[in-house]
C-alpha cells in the first residue's frame, strides 16, 4: 500500500516569491520512515503539504493505496499531520486535544475514552491526561501531537519538522523514540527536515531536494558515500573537493589532473562533464609524516589545527590555498605517533574512496 | 490558588507619573462627587452640607430606572451589532495579507483623524431630512418622503455604530492575528468541517479578545452622551443626558452627582463580570497545578 507521487509541481505566481517545485515523483513504502531533507526553501515542506492536503498541486497525482488523493480535502486522506510547533489547541486539555477527532466523528464515550487512553499510552504520557497545554514541557508536547495524529488510526503520519523546537539533548531521544515508534505501529512516516544527521538516524531511505527539485533518492548509506552531485556530497556530512580535469582514457581508472597533483580516480555513472570534483570524506583521509612510496594519491601540507574530542581527532591540513579537513580515530597503532600544529604531513587515500563528481553550485 | 498577587518590586518613577496622574485628575474627583451625591441642594442652587441619602432614593424614581434601563440596552443592542458587523471585518482584515491589509486598517481609523463631534455632526448634516442620504433616495425615486433617522434611536444606534466600530475590530483583529494559523490546520487535519473549525478552534481561542473587545464599546455606550443628544433628540436621552441636565439645567449637582454615582455601579457591576467570566480559566489551571 504505497504512496505514490507522480509528476507532482507547485507553482507559486501570486505571492512573488516565483519558487517553482519542479515534478517529483517518488513511491514510498508501507511502513517505511522516509525524510525529505534540504536546506531551507527548497521545497520540502511543500510537498509534505501537497500530501497532507495543505496545499493543491499545479498538476501531478497522489495516489494512495492505488486511491486518488489529489484533489481531496485533508481529513479525507487518511493521514494525518504533525506540525511544526504541534500546533495544540490551547483551550484544551491533553484528553480532549487528542479525543478532538474522535469527537468530530461522534463516537460513544466508552470508544473515546478507550481510544485516547491508548494513543497516550503509546506514547507514555497517559499520566498527563488531565493537564493543560500551557503546563507540560516541549517533550511532552510532541508527544501529544503524535498521539493526536495516531488515534484516528491513520495509514501515513506527516511529520513537519518535528525536533526543531526541542532541546539539542532532549531532539536526540525523541529521535530514537519516533523510529521505534515507526515500527511499533507499521504506519508510514513522512518526516521533513533540514537536519542531515536527523534523516541519516532516522530514515529507511530519504530523498535530498534543492531548490524545488528532488535531487536524489535512497538509503542513508546510499546518499552519503555515492551521491549524486557535490551539493548532495556537501550537504550530507562534511567534505574535501579538488577540482580538476580529467586526464587520458584508461578504461576503468582515470587521472584527474589538478592545482595539487594529478590523482587516481575510479569512473562512476554520475560524473560527465570534463570539469570534475574530486569529492574526500574527512575520516575516509589518512595524516602521514613521511612521504611513502606505497601510496598513490599523496598531498603535502601543514597542520594549521586541531581538535581532539576522544573517539577521534580533527585536524585541518593547509595545503597552498586550500584546507582540508581530516577525522583520525584514535588507534593504538597511531598512539606513538604525536603530531601538533604546524607539522609537515602527507594526506593521503585509497583511490576507491574518492567521488567522482559534477561540479554543482553552491 | 486564592493568594492574591504581592508584589515586592519598587513602582518604577515613570509609572508613578501616570499613577499621580490618575490619583489627582480621576480619584479625587470622583471621591468629590461621591460625597457631593449625599449632600442636598438649597432652592438657591447651591450645595447644603447636610448628610442625606435623599438623592438615592430620588434616583430610584420609576423615571430614572426606565432611563437606567434603556441605556443599558441600548448599549447592549448597539454592543452586539457592533459584533456582528464588526467580527466580520476583524476575521478578514487578520486574513487578508500585505497591501489589502494595510489599507483595511488605515480605512478603519481615517475617521479618527477628526474630532469625534465634528464626526456626530458630520452624520446630523448626513441624516437629516434635507441630509445628503435622504437627498439622494429621493432624487432616485427610491422613496416618496424623507426618511426619519435623525431625532430617532435608529439615528443613535448609527451614531453609536460609527464610532464605536473600531474600538470593537481592533481587539478581536489582535487575537485572530496572534492565533497560530496552524491551529486551523490541526483542525482540518482532524477532521472538521470549516464551520466546525471556526466553533470548536477559532472562537474558543479568541473568545477572550471578543470580550474584551464588547468591553471596549460597551462601557462608553453606557456613559454616552453626545451621540444621544445630538443625533436622538430629547426622547432617546441616556443617563448620561439625565446626568448633565441635573449639573448644568436643573443646578441640582448632589442628584447629579448620584446619578453618576449610579453609572459608576453599573460600571463597577459590568468589570466584576468581566473578572469573574475571564478567572474561569485560570481558576481551573490553578487547581491543575495544585494538584502536579
Amino acid at each position: 500500500m504505497p504512496l505514490e507521487l507522480s509528476g507532482l509541481t507547485k507553482t507559486y505566481s501570486k505571492d512573488g516569491s516565483g519558487f517553482k517545485l519542479w515534478p517529483v515523483d517518488l513511491t514510498i513504502e508501507t511502513g517505511e520512515f522516509f525524510c525529505l531533507l534540504g536546506p531551507s526553501g527548497c521545497g520540502k515542506t511543500t510537498v509534505l503539504r501537497l500530501i497532507g492536503g495543505f496545499e493543491s498541486p499545479s498538476g501531478g497525482k497522489i495516489t494512495l493505496n492505488q486511491r486518488d488523493i489529489t484533489r481531496l480535502p485533508p481529513h479525507k486522506r487518511n493521514l494525518h499531520t504533525v506540525f511544526q510547533r504541534y500546533a495544540l489547541f490551547p483551550h484544551l486539555s491533553i484528553f480532549e486535544n487528542v479525543a478532538f477527532s474522535l469527537r468530530l466523528k461522534k463516537l460513544g464515550k466508552n470508544e473515546v475514552q478507550d481510544r485516547v487512553l491508548e494513543a497516550l499510552k503509546l506514547v507514555q504520557i497517559e499520566d498527563l491526561k488531565n493537564r493543560q497545554t500551557t503546563q507540560i514541557s516541549g517533550g511532552q508536547a510532541q508527544r501529544v501531537a503524535l498521539a493526536r495524529a495516531l488515534v484516528n488510526r491513520p495509514e501515513v503520519l506527516l511529520l513537519d519538522e518535528p525536533l526543531s523546537a526541542l532541546d539539542p539533548e532532549l531532539r536526540i531521544k525523541m529521535r530514537e523514540e519516533l523510529k521505534a515508534l515507526c515500527k511499533k505501529v507499521g504506519l508510514t512516516f513522512i518526516m521533513v527536515t533540514h537536519d542531515q544527521e536527523e534523516a541519516l538516524q532516522l530514515s529507511d531511505r530519504m530523498a535530498v531536494m534543492r531548490d524545488g527539485q528532488c535531487l536524489q533518492v535512497g538509503t542513508p548509506k546510499t546518499i552519503y558515500e555515492d551521491p549524486i552531485d557535490s551539493f548532495v556530497a556537501r550537504f550530507i556530512g562534511q567534505v574535501n573537493e579538488i577540482t580538476g580535469e580529467l586526464v587520458g582514457d584508461a578504461p576503468e581508472v582515470l587521472a584527474l589532473q589538478s592545482a595539487l597533483g594529478t590523482f587516481k580516480v575510479k569512473k562512476n555513472g554520475h560524473a560527465l562533464t570534463k570539469k570534475l570534483n574530486l569529492v574526500l570524506r574527512p575520516e575516509k583521509m589518512r595524516l602521514l609524516r613521511q612521504r611513502s612510496q606505497l601510496q598513490e594519491n599523496l598531498i603535502e601540507g601543514s597542520i594549521c589545527d586541531l581538535t581532539y574530542l576522544g573517539s577521534r581527532t580533527e585536524y585541518t591540513v593547509k595545503v597552498k590555498d586550500a584546507t582540508f579537513k581530516v577525522f583520525e580515530q584514535e588507534l593504538e597503532r597511531l598512539k606513538k605517533r604525536k603530531l601538533n600544529v604546524g607539522d609537515n604531513v602527507y594526506l593521503t587515500w585509497r583511490t576507491e574512496d574518492a567521488i567522482l563528481l559534477n561540479i554543482s553550485n553552491s | 490558588m486564592n493568594t492574591p498577587l504581592k508584589s515586592s518590586k519598587p513602582i518604577p518613577l515613570t509609572a508613578l507619573v501616570f499613577i499621580g496622574w490618575l490619583f489627582l485628575m480621576t480619584f479625587i474627583p470622583f471621591l468629590i462627587i461621591l460625597g457631593m451625591s449625599f449632600l442636598e441642594r438649597t432652592p438657591l442652587g447651591t450645595i447644603s452640607f447636610h448628610l442625606s441619602f435623599n438623592n438615592y432614593l430620588r434616583s430610584f424614581q420609576y423615571i430614572y430606572i426606565k432611563v437606567l434601563l434603556k441605556t443599558v440596552w441600548l448599549a447592549l443592542v448597539a454592543t452586539l451589532s457592533c459584533l456582528a458587523i464588526g467580527f466580520p471585518v476583524a476575521y478578514y482584515l487578520a486574513r487578508s495579507r500585505g497591501w489589502l491589509k494595510q489599507l483595511g486598517l488605515v480605512l478603519l481609523f481615517i475617521p479618527f483623524w477628526t474630532n469625534f463631534i465634528l464626526r456626530v455632526y458630520g452624520l446630523v448634516s448626513l441624516l437629516g431630512n434635507h441630509g445628503l442620504i435622504n437627498q439622494l433616495l429621493l432624487e432616485w425615486g427610491l422613496i416618496k418622503t424623507p426618511l426619519e433617522i435623525l431625532y430617532t434611536r435608529t439615528g443613535v444606534y448609527l451614531g453609536l455604530l460609527y464610532n464605536y466600530l473600531p474600538f470593537l475590530v481592533v481587539p478581536i483583529f489582535s487575537s485572530l492575528e496572534k492565533l497560530d494559523p496552524a491551529l486551523r490546520e490541526a483542525g482540518f487535519d482532524l477532521g472538521a468541517n470549516r464551520i466546525q473549525v471556526f466553533w470548536k478552534v477559532v472562537v474558543p481561542n479568541i473568545k477572550e479578545g471578543v470580550f474584551v473587545g464588547s468591553l471596549f464599546v460597551f462601557i462608553p455606550m453606557l456613559g454616552e452622551y453626545v451621540i444621544p443628544d445630538l443625533l436622538g433628540g430629547a426622547k432617546e436621552a441616556f443617563l448620561g443626558n439625565v446626568m448633565v441636565s441635573q449639573f448644568f439645567v436643573m443646578q441640582d449637582w448632589p442628584f447629579g452627582s448620584a446619578i453618576a454615582g449610579m453609572l459608576s455601579l453599573l460600571l463597577l457591576i459590568t468589570l466584576w463580570i468581566q473578572t469573574r467570566w475571564s478567572r474561569i480559566g485560570g481558576f481551573r489551571n490553578g487547581i491543575d497545578n495544585a494538584k502536579s
